[in-house]
């Protein structure tokens, strides 16, 4: 009787520590995915402004913000500047994704674990139910 | 009964504690008012732009308008608009573009679209939403209630043998039932319990017949029966020979006797219910065949691959008791599977199980 109590003693530390883990793993996944929401609305914006860069005449005057300045641009830099932009958000969202699909897998096998310790803790009890 | 085969009795309640659904569900219901309010700011941006839209295009109609210009935060100061057909746009991402009033309320429209494109897809995530919120407090309820579900692992060969050796039949004169394949112990206490509710129900019944019926929480059970998956034909085809029982589901309520009325109602209209389930045509060996109905319970009874399952007991004549147990398992797919990635999540590694309910 007493061995079996140390024993689920363990198992509840080991429960406790692989929960622990889990949440951890759970934050990390909600950091990325709010990394991950700014850099789909930067997207977006630039997906945008490129748009409205095509659409303009070639004369047109584009200025851009820098500071408390306007500084005018050419067409042709700022179209291959919001392109370049493009470029990096697409590939830093490519690079979450595979890490939140790491983390994801991380999660799940860490939920088994603590699903498997779970059951040996039911087990245990029912054990010491019937005895 | 079969000893071969295993199967087992979880009470609703404990798989989804009924505060569990409940927390689920108002979470849920926050995510839906986040959307809201969502939709509400794009709304507001969407008023914004129009408003913006008829300005611009006013602003041409004169050479020149008297304004007060903001100077700071609090004072203002008498000026003078000129160039009234000159915009500088902001296109986003701190680029700016030099327009005419036209081409400025060309963007601006394109921005409109852009924005309601956005609410449309919020709105149907918002539907979305709320569909899942409605199925958490079902299972809210249900779990409150006491349903229990009974799983069992389908083992074609364990069936074959079952028909091949019938073991204690049971008629009555309403229903027939059989007993679920549990445990020896559970199934014991299980069927005591039976006993007593089924008593208990017997008396209610008589008073209930009378009343009103509890219209809403029957249509939500019996809207969830409609759910079960058609079972398909080459399942029953291969264990033919099991005898169906009447009233597939049998409930197996808490102890609360608050909830008996209701769950009487719900009996006997689930009942009722049943007939409009296409009955499929090879049903052997009902020895004492009910009703028409008998044929419909058999295919949920036979088939119905796992879940929470409504189980009502036997409300039939109550001498029967000892031997008298449907069980049988009504599938409530989405249920199922918005309860495992929804909430707590059900064990993956539970395998789906198949029920054959009936064993004599």
């Amino acid at each position: 009787m007493a061995s079996s109590s140390a024993a689920s003693r363990d198992l509840q530390k080991e429960l406790e520590a692989k929960a622990n883990d889990l949440s951890k793993i759970q934050k990390d996944i909600s950091k990325n995915h709010q990394v991950r929401k700014k850099y789909t609305i930067q997207l977006g914006e630039n997906e945008l402004v490129l748009k409205e860069l095509d659409l303009l005449d070639d004369d047109a005057n584009v200025y851009k913000l820098i500071g408390p300045v306007l500084v005018k641009q050419d067409m042709a830099e700022a179209n291959a500047n919001v392109r370049k932009r493009i470029e990096y958000i697409s590939a830093e969202l490519k690079r979450l994704d595979s890490t939140l699909r790491d983390l994801e897998e991380k999660q799940n096998s860490k939920k088994e674990a603590i699903f498997k310790v779970q059951q040996r803790i039911q087990s245990l009890q029912a054990g010491k139910d019937k005895a | 009964m079969g000893d071969h085969v295993k199967g087992t009795v979880t009470s609703l309640s404990s798989v989804f504690a009924p505060e569990d659904a409940q927390k689920a569900s108002v979470r849920v219901q926050e995510a839906i008012s986040e959307r809201q309010k969502e939709v509400q700011q794009l709304q507001a941006f969407l008023n914004d732009n129009a408003s913006l839209v008829n300005l611009v295009k006013k602003l041409p109609d004169q050479l020149h308008h008297d304004i007060m210009v903001p100077f700071g935060k609090a004072a203002f100061f008498p000026g003078r608009l000129i160039h009234t057909n000159e915009f500088m746009v902001l296109l986003g991402e701190g680029y700016y573009a030099e327009r005419t009033s036209k081409q400025t309320v060309e963007i601006l429209k394109r921005r409109g679209k852009d924005l309601d494109s956005q609410i449309e897809t919020l709105n149907a995530v918002i539907k979305d939403l709320k569909f899942e919120a409605s199925f958490f407090d079902e299972t809210a309820t249900e779990a409150a209630e006491g349903i229990v579900e009974i799983r069992e692992e389908y083992d074609e060969e364990a069936s074959n043998e079952d028909k091949a050796t019938p073991a204690v039949m049971r008629k009555d004169s309403t229903h027939r039932l059989s007993r679920p394949p549990i445990c020896d112990d559970d199934f014991a206490h299980i069927l005591s319990r039976i006993d007593e509710l089924e008593k208990e129900e017997l008396e209610a019944e008589i008073a209930e017949e009378a009343e009103g019926k509890e219209e809403a929480d029957i249509s939500r059970l019996i809207s969830s029966m409609a759910i079960e998956p058609e079972v398909s034909n080459s399942k029953l085809k291969e264990s033919p020979d099991i005898p169906v029982s009447k009233d597939s589901p049998i409930k197996v309520p808490t102890p609360s006797g608050s909830n008996t009325n209701v769950r009487l109602v719900e009996h006997n209209k689930l009942k009722e219910s049943l007939p409009c389930t296409p009955a499929p045509s090879n049903v052997v060996e009902v020895p004492t065949i009910a009703s028409n109905s008998g044929n419909d319970s058999s295919r949920t009874g036979v088939s119905a691959p796992a879940s929470k399952e409504v189980s009502n007991y036997g409300s039939g004549s109550s001498n029967d008791r000892s031997k008298a147990f449907t069980g049988s398992i009504v599938e409530h797919t989405h249920n199922n599977e918005n309860n495992q990635k929804g909430q707590t999540p059900a064990p993956a590694s539970r395998p789906v199980s198949r029920f054959k309910m009936q064993r004599k």
